[in-house]
């Protein structure tokens, strides 16, 4: 074989170090555009359903956005500004805490721990380029939820407009400008939440390298706390009559710390609503504050990135040990005893499984946090509601029909709640089980056990852990909010259907349609059958709780204060259930047996 | 060119590189041989920058990695052993990125990547996406993109694993030209018989420790061992082994 080789250059030829700014953006839009093209050709569907399920979100926070503005502009709660400025001021001040972690954990995983920085660390790219790169990804992936809820609300804010001066007026709609502006706030805000959590990161990996990811969680889940035990804390101050001036006005008080001249939450609902006030002084200034600090404390991270980048990748890379040990966990073995009654080869295959995601904190840190702030709030319920004993036993019967009624409703939605976070985490950890298993595929094929344990291993698996879950939130939601027993024991049946049911589900259409090329479970849950999986658990969600637990909801229920019960509207809510039981039989029976067919057909 | 002076890497408690010395000269083909866990790759993560050392010296193409990394980093090319490649670039846009990372001229760089794609035979996949790519094909296309800007300093870490026996034989041709035409290729593997065939000379790390350097025939005098470069290897790491089991007894 003949080979031309280039020769190297002399030495002089040393080109100073690049300063091409463009190369990163040339390099994402590049990626943009072939992954977009790639999407269309692969999967037009996953596309279609993306911009379908973000234009119903968008519509639906637009339209409650509507209703409540209109409902506080005719109550005139509108005309001196001072409710929606704290309204806006409260949403940007958590939207900033909440993008400061966010940012700083994507950042601290884009920077830190992928084989793409490794890579470009090993090029001839300064480190503050590297990093802008990375700081630019990490702010428009945490954001984009940000603008896609922020926008409909302000549009909506505009739409509604301000009070005419008199009675029979029409509203004060605002300017066109006030639109073309919104998304020039939006993204300069960013700038500033963005930058610190970026600042923080760097701190915390340079000065604190050993227990970064612990610190970051804890900073994170701590301020989550706060904010929700104040949020509650206000919620419980307020009586009845919540939409008085004079109680508006005393929630005013509750958010001065958000109201602050130096805090930009503080400059951001200035300035918009200065803009849909027409008043453009105030909205340049404001917007002029916005950006110049955004970048500035961009510049600030950015000069530290030069400083701080590399350092701290060396420290990251050299901070614990060469190799950690893993052992035995008291949980493995508490969940090996527990599951004594299935047989060793299943029992072993769930142990493997739950092993793997034990040891996998950003998988399990995401469901401890919902779970924690559903059980926040369930446990705050008589707080938050204020039920009155006294009223319901002294009380006249409209007063108890009415607190009957808020009983009965929340607590339908507290179960809608936590069945959409059981859909959740069966579609998001549940279904990408089987893909994750990925190329090492062929070891658990070459076992020998029959390839259907393998799926009923992972099916107990998810349904174990989604019944303990479901059920400790759906009793505490009932406890708290006093419901009978017979609703207590209907809410549990109904929590039991749809776990096993979503978890048949998810490791069903997960053997159906595996992904074992990718090794990211958020990508593989994104994917066109994480969607088509996602789609299936929320008509599955939507029929169960409809026979199952809407008809006694709505007949039985409010029959609690002595009302005449129909046999009819007995035997509807009896059929419901069986419907609802069969249909949970069938999710889990149906996708189970097909994957498992599937399955024994794959090749390795 | 790659000079070494007593350079110590430690993470947390364990010593991964222990006070190596190594100087490298433009045009050597050096062969760094250990078992797994020596501290081989860690060495190379010192080499291009991407770690720093606890103690000693790193210095490439004159520059020093800590204080001048970046200027060190234009005359480096590194090949690790698990190529990284955007999966949603197509290999010619790939060579592009890398092209223009080296501040290459548009018109040289045209003419480089033609050079590239006919060198390593990517004609039939150039511009699919490299998410469709076999281990091979990301190997040609790495390998491709680390001598398009025409480096001083070639550092390759496990080059073979994944290739046919055409690519290997295409890969031993091209690593001896480099060499040959004045890069300093710094060549990180276990195949040993590719290094008894290519290297100027070798050197053994075990324990973080570089227990032996030199021509083969330099370290089958110090092995007092007139065989292959395997026997040689197997003799000094056994012998390094039991050394140290030897000082912890004592201890």
């Amino acid at each position: 074989m003949t080979l031309e080789i280039p020769t190297a250059l002399p030495s002089a030829s040393v080109a100073a170090p690049l300063r091409s700014p463009w190369l990163f953006q040339r390099l994402r839009w590049r990626l943009f555009v072939n992954s977009g093209r790639a999407m269309v050709e692969a999967s037009g569907l996953r596309l279609f359903v993306i911009l379908i399920c973000s234009t119903v979100v968008a519509g639906c926070v637009f339209g409650v956005c509507d209703v409540g503005f209109t409902f506080l502009r005719d109550k005139r709660l509108l005309d001196t500004g001072e409710v929606p400025e704290m309204l806006f001021d409260l949403l940007f001040f958590a939207l900033f805490m909440m993008l400061v972690f966010s940012t700083g954990l994507i950042l601290y995983g884009s920077l830190f721990s992928s084989a793409e920085t490794g890579f470009l660390m090993s090029m001839p790219a300064r480190a503050d380029q590297v990093f802008a790169y990375k700081y630019q990804g990490a702010i428009a992936f945490s954001s984009w939820a940000f603008v896609l809820l922020g926008c409909p609300m302000l549009v909506a804010y505009g739409l509604v407009g301000l009070p005419g001066e008199h009675a029979g007026e029409p509203a004060l709609l605002a300017p066109w400008y006030f639109y073309a502006l919104l998304p020039l706030f939006f993204f300069g805000f960013v700038l500033l939440p963005g930058s610190l959590g970026a600042a923080l990161c760097l701190l915390v990996v340079n000065f604190v390298p050993r227990r970064r990811k612990q610190i970051m969680w804890v900073l994170a889940i701590t301020v989550i706390g706060l904010v929700s035990f104040w949020f509650y804390s206000v919620l419980s101050t307020t009586r009845a009559d919540v939409w008085s001036r004079e109680t508006a006005q005393a929630l005013v008080g509750r958010f001065t710390f958000a109201q602050r001249t130096i805090t930009p939450s503080h400059w951001m609902s200035r300035g918009v609503i200065s803009a849909a006030a027409r008043d453009l002084d105030q909205t340049a200034y404001n917007l002029a504050l916005i950006w110049g600090n955004g970048l500035f404390l961009y510049l600030v991270t950015t000069g530290l990135a030069v400083g701080l980048y590399r350092r701290g990748y060396n420290r990251v890379a050299t901070g614990g040990e060469l190799r950690r040990r893993y052992g035995g966990h008291w949980l493995d073995q508490a969940l090996s005893r527990i599951l004594g009654f299935v047989d060793a080869q299943t029992r072993l295959l769930i142990v493997k499984d739950f092993r793997t995601f034990r040891r996998d904190p950003k998988q399990w840190a995401q469901v401890v946090i919902f779970v924690g702030l559903l059980c926040l709030y369930f446990a705050n319920l008589p707080n938050i509601h204020q039920f009155d004993e006294s009223e319901q036993h002294g009380g006249a019967l409209a007063g108890l029909r009415t607190e009957w009624a808020e009983r009965n409703a929340i607590s339908l939605l507290n179960m809608g709640a936590t069945a959409l976070l059981l859909c959740t985490y069966t579609s998001r950890f549940i279904y990408p089980m089987l893909s994750l298993e990925g190329r090492k595929f062929w070891i658990l094929g070459l076992l020998p056990l029959e390839r259907d344990r393998l799926l009923w291993g992972k099916f107990m698996f998810a349904a174990t852990a989604a019944l303990l879950i479901a059920e400790s939130l759906v009793l505490l939601s009932d406890v708290m909010l006093r419901i009978p027993l017979i609703g207590i024991l209907l809410h549990v049946v109904t929590v039991a259907t749809l776990a096993v049911g979503l978890s048949g589900l998810s490791v069903g259409i997960g053997a159906c349609l595996p992904n074992f090329r990718e090794t990211d479970p958020s990508k593989i849950a994104v994917g066109f059958g994480g969607t088509l999986n996602l789609i299936a658990g929320l008509l599955f969600l939507m029929v169960t709780i409809s026979f199952m637990a809407a008809p006694w909801h709505m007949v039985m229920m409010p029959a609690e204060d002595g009302s005449y019960v129909t046999p009819m509207a007995v035997a509807g809510v009896v059929i419901g259930l069986l419907v609802g039981v069969a249909t949970g039989i069938a999710a889990i029976m149906v996708p189970l047996q097909v994957g498992a067919a599937a399955l024994r057909k794959m090749e390795f | 060119m790659i000079e070494l002076d007593e350079v110590t890497k430690t993470y947390g408690v364990k010593t991964a590189v222990d006070r190596l010395s190594l100087q490298i000269e433009a045009g050597e083909l050096f062969a760094f041989l250990g078992p797994n866990g020596a501290g081989k790759t860690t060495t190379i993560k010192l080499l291009c920058g991407l770690l720093f050392p606890t103690s000693g010296r790193v210095r490439v193409g004159g520059f020093d990695l800590q204080r001048e990394g970046d200027k060190a980093r234009q005359v480096i090319s590194y090949v690790p052993d698990q190529p990284f490649l955007y999966e949603k670039l197509t290999g010619r846009e790939f060579l592009h990125f890398i092209a223009e990372m080296y501040g290459m001229a548009r018109e040289q760089m045209l003419s480089r990547v033609d050079d590239m794609v006919a060198l390593f035979e990517l004609s039939d996949f150039i511009d699919d996406l490299t998410e469709r790519y076999s281990h091979g094909m990301k190997q040609r296309t790495v390998f491709s993109a680390a001598l398009l800007h025409e480096p001083r300093v070639l550092i390759v870490d496990e080059p073979t694993v994944g290739l046919d026996p055409r690519s290997v034989r295409l890969l031993k041709n091209l690593l001896r030209k480099q060499a040959d035409s004045g890069v300093t290729v710094f060549l990180s593997t276990h195949s040993l018989d590719i290094a008894e065939q290519l290297a100027d000379r070798i050197g053994i790390v075990d324990r973080g420790r570089l227990i032996s350097c030199g021509t083969l025939a330099a370290l089958r005098k110090q092995a007092a061992l007139d065989g292959s470069l395997e026997d040689v290897f197997l003799k000094l790491t056994t012998e390094t082994s039991q050394d140290v089991q030897g000082e912890a007894v004592s201890a």
